[in-house]
């Protein structure tokens, strides 16, 4: 893969090109397999010296134990026998299918569900920086690129990515329709935005910045072509419709996702971000590690207002304030500092940040202990 | 008029109907379906969560058929509200179960009082005891057997076999197996009236609100 600088001097002959992206593959793998490597040692030390926390059992069963758990169980559930809705009580149409299909697929090739399930979510997230990468430079400039890409890979809450949770697959799919959409490459475009729709309700958000995109394109464009466009962008819709589809034709229910949800304390209100806030002295009364969402949505906040001077495209921020701020009027902050993770454009606000060499050295030296202090806390907190 | 945004539009709800057809297919097609038994357990615990009365008569080893009332309700203990079960039997037994620690019985016979309390709301069909075991159960997908009409499972120490109608998975009978007791009984969903609440929670320590 070419530099900026290296297509505005000279063309590259086909092997440079090869070697420059081999060297930037093996620097995107080398941030993986530092922000894993520090994630995987300290599931070994949770496994070994605790905290002892909600999690002790899956915490202690294996040295990767603390890495399957909360949600982690639910996708085993799903992958291993399917769907069911208990009303009233906390159940599995809750979560997202394209996971727990993707688990079921290494399943059969010989792996077990818990094996399959971090695999599929540390792979992913390799694919994910360098699909990232891919877009943040196709975006912005190769400098940019490599900031945000060595600030997700060691961001906070990332350890989520190294969980058997959907996170990493998601930020890949997502960061690969936009690159395709902006390629001119829609029908990819759409498949890649069904499957992270399909995966995580965030995915459909991606469908924004598809839409900016297509309009930016559509004089370039036949009809037919504005056509498969336009079906991306519907496509995150269409896919979420499908899993509704397929729980009305399994459960009897098509919207059992979002009453499985409502188990959870997540029921949409227009005043549910009041309730948030009014319910917040309780909720830290009751388990104080909810002001860690409470700093992640500042946080991200933050970042966004940073992408936003940085000059990044409305319709990404838009997609960034949904992901970060529509959780809220679920009533709650729980989890907000994972579903953030799903937002490009905060990443793209701290490279923007991190432009002073200073700043950069800030951001790093404060995300690799905080990586691993969130990931101490995984026994006591749900991420 | 130009068919370019006809055009467009058709291409774009191929595109939207082949997402939506393709993902049904693909879960379809690679997600299981969930045992039986968790299906038929959530059908059970579905009635059991419907009512919170049930009629009972059972039998507690060789013992004579009794007949139950088991309520679930809230009652007021030291001043908190909470939810608990009172089961009332006919010969003057009377079971007050109240979370989190409230266990009171007097009455009955000597084989009443002698039974262990766990059987004995069991085999009066308490529907809350019985419908979070059997949802549980169910979310959990293991620990049920079903056989026909018959659905086996384990609740602490006991082992139950609940029989359901066979068309509407409506719980009808049950046998409890435990180390020192084993009873078979029928269980009848009865709707709560106020008549039947007094009449229930009369004599009680605690009351009902």
């Amino acid at each position: 893969m070419a530099t900026l600088e290296q297509v505005g001097s000279a063309p590259l002959g086909r092997t440079d090109a090869a070697r420059e992206r081999l060297r930037v593959l093996a620097w995107i793998a080398a941030w993986w397999a530092g922000g894993r490597g520090l994630i995987v040692l300290t599931a070994l030390a949770i496994h070994h010296f605790g905290p002892n926390g909600w999690i002790r059992l899956v915490e202690h069963a294996h040295a990767l134990g603390p890495l399957e758990a909360w949600d982690g169980r639910w996708y085993r559930m799903v992958a291993g026998s399917g769907y069911l809705l208990v009303p009233g009580r906390q159940s599995d149409p809750a979560f997202f299918p394209l996971y727990p299909v993707l688990m079921r697929g290494l399943h059969v090739l010989g792996l077990g569900y818990s094996a399959a399930g971090l695999v599929l979510a540390n792979v992913g997230f390799l694919g994910a920086l360098v699909a990232f990468y891919a877009l943040t430079k196709e975006l912005f400039e190769e400098s940019t690129a490599r900031r945000a890409t060595a600030y997700l890979a060691v961001f906070p809450f990332g350890y989520a990515f190294s969980m058997e949770y959907p996170e990493s697959i998601v930020l890949a799919l997502i960061a690969l329709a936009a690159l395709a959409a902006l390629r001119g490459r829609w029908g990819w475009a759409a498949a890649c935005a069904a499957g992270a729709a399909l995966a995580r309700p965030e995915g459909l958000f991606v469908a924004l910045p598809l839409a900016a995109l297509a309009w930016q394109q559509r004089r370039t464009m036949t009809p037919a072509a504005r056509g498969v466009a336009v079906g991306a962008i519907l496509a995150p819709l269409a896919a979420i419709g499908s899993f509704s589809f397929y729980l009305g034709q399994v459960l009897g229910n098509p919207l059992a996702w979002t009453q499985a949800e409502r188990a959870w304390g997540r029921q949409f209100s227009p005043l549910g971000v009041v309730h948030a806030f009014e319910h917040l002295g309780a909720a830290v009364s009751h388990d104080a590690w909810v002001l860690r969402d409470v700093a992640a949505v500042a946080v991200y906040l933050v970042l966004l207002a940073a992408a936003a001077r940085a000059g990044v495209a409305w319709p990404w921020l838009l997609a960034g304030l949904a992901v970060v701020v529509l959780p809220l009027f679920s009533g709650s902050f729980d989890s907000v500092g994972r579903f953030g993770l799903l937002a490009p454009a905060a990443f793209w606000g701290l490279a923007a940040l991190g432009r002073d060499p200073r700043m950069h050295r800030v951001i790093l030296g404060v995300s690799l202990p905080l990586l691993v202090g969130a990931m101490v806390t995984l026994p006591l907190r749900f991420p | 008029m130009s068919r370019g945004p006809w055009v467009t539009a058709g291409v774009a709800g191929v595109i939207a109907a082949a997402v939506l057809g393709t993902g049904f297919v693909v879960q379809r097609t690679s997600l299981p379906v969930p045992p039986p038994a968790a299906q038929t357990a959530l059908r059970a615990a579905t009635w059991f969560q419907r009512y919170r009365l049930v009629e009972s008569a059972f039998r507690i080893g060789d013992g004579p058929t009794v007949h139950g009332t088991c309520l679930q309700d809230w009652f007021t203990v030291g001043g908190h509200r909470h939810r608990g079960a009172a089961l009332r039997l006919d010969s003057g037994f009377v079971l007050l179960a109240v979370l989190p620690h409230t266990l009171q019985a007097r009455g009955g016979t000597i084989v009443q009082s002698a039974t262990p309390p766990l059987v004995l709301l069991e085999l009066g069909g308490c529907p809350r005891v019985l419908a979070r075991r059997l949802a549980t159960l169910a979310t959990q997908r293991r620990g049920l057997t079903q056989t026909g009409n018959t659905l086996a499972f384990t609740l602490k120490a006991t082992h139950i076999r609940l029989t359901l109608d066979p068309r509407s998975g409506l719980p009808v009978a049950l046998r409890v197996v435990a180390r020192d007791a084993e009873g078979v009984g029928r269980i009848r969903f009865a709707t709560v009236t106020t008549r039947i609440r007094h009449h229930l929670s009369r004599g009680l320590p605690v009351y009902g609100s």
